[in-house]
């Protein structure tokens, strides 16, 4: 994975280069906001992690231009302020994800990974997660190449928390991808359907949580 | 909570001391108000005294019945009270009315008496009246005549007025010097609050000593309280030295835990004693890392409670995205985590408050349930409404608090539990928040067994606000115009107002009827006619009558355009031309040079030339013509030579014309070759194409009328009215009837193009206006008109009998 760090402060700069490439991943790095916003124009990365407080230019500003542009690479917004606020995080800000300084190295990775799952996921029709293998095209999903028997129902459930890993979805916002205008969604029907896509996947890497009242979550289990 | 305004003390006595004298001034003002009411009326109640004494004097016994010669004096009497509208009546019990407005009250258990009664009564405004009786010698015996004269109470008002803001004005300065020394007197009774002020102001920051001093009585309370205060803000300081002290100790001390096992790893003997300080230097870091993060946001936290950030904001969104935010990390796996709201999915729970601070509480809440009840403990988050609160549960499976502990767990650097090791700061964090919102917090004892923390929020009410749709303003309006007056004449002042209309509104439709002047005023007074919005008339006389039944409209217009003072009366009836009358004669047969300077000299020359002017004078019909008898009355009161001038023009055979026009086309062919006190002379002045006529003035006097105009009291549309009047009078208006028509403006534009013998002799005392007002009102009593015209008949057919 390609991935480009904007950060100003080289000891921490020096650190996550250090743990990504350990990791395998190819990592360049900016320390100047206008230079970053510069270098974006033209290079493609898998993710940005981006510091917002940078000389030059601010990250908020260099976001802007990137989405203006329709880059859509994922950014991790890299932030030493708790008070987080939804020109970040917000529906339509255009940051995938963020993290409060000083952040858990080993949460970084996996944060990073979970986004590389999401858009290789889109990109490449194949889903992998250590045994665990789902082919979008063909709609069949594996443990180390058996085909698990699954219903279409339950096919397109996994479709729907692959697209958002490590992203809460609400009962209704699943029902709502889940069933056409026509159909009439019960909730309590999607409740048996997660429970029983749970059950399909034990012993996968991939886990599904739910917090009652408040969804469901995806995630890869090896991430962490 | 908001802090009450800052008032001042000095202010408060002085207003306290302001509304007493207030008091006393109302009392006063009552006093003096009656006090003045009585004056005026004393005052003015001699004009009508006066008038009715005077028109006592002039009734006489005709044949058999009392009758009145109404003296212009009673009218000229009552014309002192300049803006008051007039009636009277007088009547013989006998004999019925005899004169004026019948009917008018008289006062309760009214005795025939030569005794003069005064009393008020209402018309369609309250009057005050004059009645007195006399008794006379008829035929039949002994009867009583009555004259009751009344008048409006507009000038006793003002006397009253003036003489109660005269009485008022001194008063008031009187109390503001008394406030002023009131002032002085509180100024040096304060003045030990000065000195405690000044004591406060001078004091270094570090000084947290108690003032010193004795202090009056009434302010040894409040130098208590100060110097409690001072003694609770030094124990407040030695308390916020003590957190610094305690934080100071608290980072010094991690971090040279963290740098020991550093140290130690430095010097580790193998690779299995590295890692092993490593992992400990590690989890050292952790705690520092929690720890300074609890202190910035309990800083924050405190910082945004103090600077007011409230802002309406939805909880239930707020909670469910935080903890969905919060369960993307990875210390979240293994904890069950359940989010209840008891309240309709549709139904927003609103407060006002600080997103930031209640993320930061929430969090707080849930890093604790996971730090003290371990990573797979259970964390029930619910939302409730409960009366005027909004309550946030957060409940767990943990240890809990025991009850005993619960007070201390809020305080800063209290962690309970040495192993778990908190900073002791997330449930301070907690408190400021919800403190910072007005709100409370409960400690209790979970379902679940563990710890149960309650935060309520004050809900806010949503207010409903409706807005009334108002009706557009903008459809075109109607002007109805009733004028007696040369349509020639109105037609461009009617173009002129249209134009001058702003083109985004409306043009209003303007309906003009064109009258004779009595015909005007019979239909003014006939209930079956409708009301125009404008009455114009030439005749000022009946103007002034229909006004004087209270049938105008008061009109404010702008200073700047006001006709002079001749020219107005009530700020209802205006004048907006200057026609002065002349004499025309035609120039092919009497020469300028001959004739006669002043109307002393009229009488001798018609004599002097009785062959030439025999059948050959014109003058107005005075029957058929109001501007005739206006001019004529006018006459009788200015000269005393009127009654021989009439004989005169009688013996010289004058002839009667019923219109201006008739008259001077007379003139013009020859048919007659003087005309007297011709209105609209002005206009052949101008006129090239009847070179005949000549225009000549007296030197001793000229009278001069004007057109005038009123908005009646019923109009529909009186806005309209009221604009087309300020019209005629404005500049412009003026500019049109000077420039545009035969007229000639009252007012006219200095630029204007004079008509020279006018111009320049508008000026000239000779030419004496007739005042618009209630001395016109004498020769439209119907006796005084009909004597009058009778007097003028007989002496022409008599003189004129061959």
């Amino acid at each position: 994975m390609r991935l480009l760090l904007v950060e100003d402060n080289d000891a921490l700069a020096d650190a996550v280069i250090e743990r990504l490439r350990s990791e395998g991943h190819s990592i360049d790095r900016e320390a100047d906001g206008s230079a970053a916003d510069g270098l974006l124009q033209f290079a493609q990365f898998d993710i940005v992690l981006l510091d917002i407080n940078l000389p030059g230019q601010s990250g908020y500003d260099i976001l802007r231009n990137m989405r203006a542009r329709g880059d859509a690479t994922p950014v991790i917004v890299l932030t030493a302020r708790s008070e987080i606020d939804d020109r970040i995080i917000g529906l339509d800000a255009g940051a995938d994800d963020y993290m409060v300084k000083p952040f858990d190295f080993r949460e970084l990775s996996a944060r990073c990974r979970v986004l590389a799952r999401r858009r290789a996921g889109a990109s490449s029709n194949v889903f992998s997660a250590g045994a665990f293998r789902f082919d979008r095209a063909a709609k069949q999903a594996s443990v180390g190449g058996v085909a698990l028997d699954m219903r279409a129902r339950e096919v397109q459930l996994l479709e729907i928390m692959l697209d958002n890993l490590g992203r809460m979805l609400t009962k209704e916002e699943v029902a709502d991808r889940l069933y056409t205008f026509d159909e009439t969604p019960s909730l309590n029907a999607i409740e048996q359907l997660v429970a029983r896509l749970r059950r399909r996947l034990e012993g996968t890497p991939l886990a599904i949580k739910t917090a009652r009242g408040l969804g469901y979550m995806a995630y890869v289990t090896d991430d962490d | 909570m908001t802090d009450p305004r800052p008032y001042s003390l000095q202010r408060r006595l002085l207003i306290s001391m302001a509304v007493g004298f207030s008091v006393l001034l109302l009392i006063i003002s009552w006093l003096l108000w009656t006090y003045a009411r009585t004056a005026a009326n004393r005052t003015y109640d001699l004009l009508l005294a006066g008038a009715t004494l005077s028109v006592l004097e002039r009734v006489t016994f005709d044949a058999n019945a009392p009758t009145v010669d109404l003296p212009q004096t009673a009218m000229d009497i009552l014309s002192l009270a300049p803006e008051d509208r007039i009636v009277y009546r007088i009547f013989a019990p006998e004999h019925g009315e005899i004169t004026g407005t019948p009917d008018l009250p008289l006062p309760d258990g009214l005795t025939l008496s030569t005794e003069m009664q005064f009393y008020t009564a209402d018309l369609s405004e309250p009057f005050r009246f004059a009645v007195q009786g006399r008794q006379m010698t008829s035929p039949t015996g002994r009867d009583w005549v009555i004259v009751q004269v009344g008048q409006t109470l507009r000038a006793r008002n003002e006397q009253q007025m003036s003489l109660f803001l005269y009485g008022i004005g001194w008063l008031a300065g009187v109390s503001l010097l008394g406030l002023l020394f009131v002032w002085l007197a509180i100024r040096a009774s304060l003045h030990p609050l000065r000195a405690i002020e000044g004591a406060l102001a001078n004091r270094s920051a570090s000084d947290l000593s108690p003032l010193s001093g004795t202090p009056p009585h009434e302010i040894a309370g409040l130098f208590e309280a100060i110097n409690t205060f001072i003694a609770q803000l030094a124990r407040s300081r030695k308390l916020s030295e003590q957190f610094i002290a305690d934080v100071a100790h608290q980072t010094r001390t991690a971090l040279s835990a963290l740098r020991g096992q550093l140290d130690l790893g430095q010097d580790a003997a193998s690779d299995a004693a590295l890692r092993d300080r490593l992992s400990r230097a590690r989890k050292q870091t952790d705690a520092t890392v929690h720890m300074t993060n609890q202190l910035l946001a309990n800083a924050m936290v405190s910082h945004r409670s103090e600077s007011n950030r409230l802002m309406p904001l939805d909880l239930r969104l707020l909670v469910r995205n935080t903890l969905a935010d919060l369960l993307r990390e990875r210390r979240m796996r293994d904890v069950s985590l359940s989010f209840d709201d008891q309240t309709a999915p549709e139904d927003a729970i609103r407060i006002n408050g600080d997103e930031v601070s209640i993320r930061e509480a929430l969090r707080n809440l849930i890093d604790n349930a996971v730090r003290h009840g371990g990573a797979a403990n259970t964390i029930a988050v619910r939302l409730m409404r409960e009366d005027q609160d909004v309550v946030l549960v957060v409940s767990d499976a943990g240890p809990g608090i025991a009850p005993e502990h619960r007070a201390a767990a809020t305080e800063r650097f209290r962690s309970l539990d040495p192993v778990t090791a908190g900073s002791g700061l997330g449930l301070a964090i907690v408190r400021q928040v919800i403190e910072g919102h007005d709100g409370k917090m409960q400690l209790g004892t979970s379902r679940l067994g563990g710890l149960r923390i309650a935060l309520f929020f004050p809900r806010l009410l949503a207010l409903l606000l409706a807005f009334a749709a108002l009706p557009s303003l903008t459809r075109a309006e109607e002007l109805v115009i009733h004028a007696a007056a040369d349509p020639q004449a109105m037609r461009p002042l009617i173009a002129a107002f249209l134009d001058q209309y702003p083109e985004q509104l409306p043009q209003p439709t303007i309906t003009y009827v064109d009258y004779q002047t009595v015909d005007l005023y019979n239909d003014m007074l006939d209930d079956s006619v409708p009301v125009p919005d404008v009455v114009i008339s030439s005749a000022m006389d009946f103007q002034v009558d229909l006004v004087n039944r209270g049938m105008a409209r008061r009109l404010n217009l702008l200073t700047a355009i006001l006709p002079p003072d001749w020219a107005r009366w009530r700020s209802e009836l205006f004048g907006f031309t200057f026609e002065p009358a002349a004499v025309l004669y035609n120039t092919n047969t009497l020469s300028a040079g001959d004739l006669p300077r002043s109307h002393r000299d009229l009488s001798s020359y018609i004599r002097d030339n009785e062959a030439a002017l025999d059948g050959r004078i014109g003058g107005y019909d005075l029957r058929r013509s109001g501007i005739g008898y206006l001019f004529a009355t006018q006459d009788t009161i200015q000269s005393v030579q009127a009654q021989r001038l009439m004989e005169t023009l009688g013996r010289a055979a004058m002839r009667p014309y019923e219109t201006t026009a008739l008259m001077a086309e007379a003139v013009a062919k020859g048919e007659i070759v003087l005309a007297l006190n011709v209105i609209g002379s002005y206009a052949m002045a101008r006129n090239a194409a009847k070179p005949a006529i000549g225009v000549h003035f007296f030197d001793d006097y000229n009278l001069v009328m004007t057109r005038s105009v009123f908005v009646p009291k019923d109009a529909a549309n009186p806005e309209m009215g009221e604009a087309f009047v300020a019209f005629l009078l404005s500049d412009d208006g003026q500019r049109t009837i000077q420039e545009s028509t035969p007229l000639i403006a009252i007012r006219p534009p200095a630029d204007a193009e004079a008509t020279p013998a006018l111009h320049a002799s508008r000026s000239d005392t000779s030419f004496l206006p007739i005042r618009l007002g209630a001395g016109l009102l004498t020769f439209l009593d119907g006796i005084k008109r009909e004597g009058f015209l009778r007097n003028w008949e007989s002496t022409l057919r008599q003189t004129n009998a061959p």
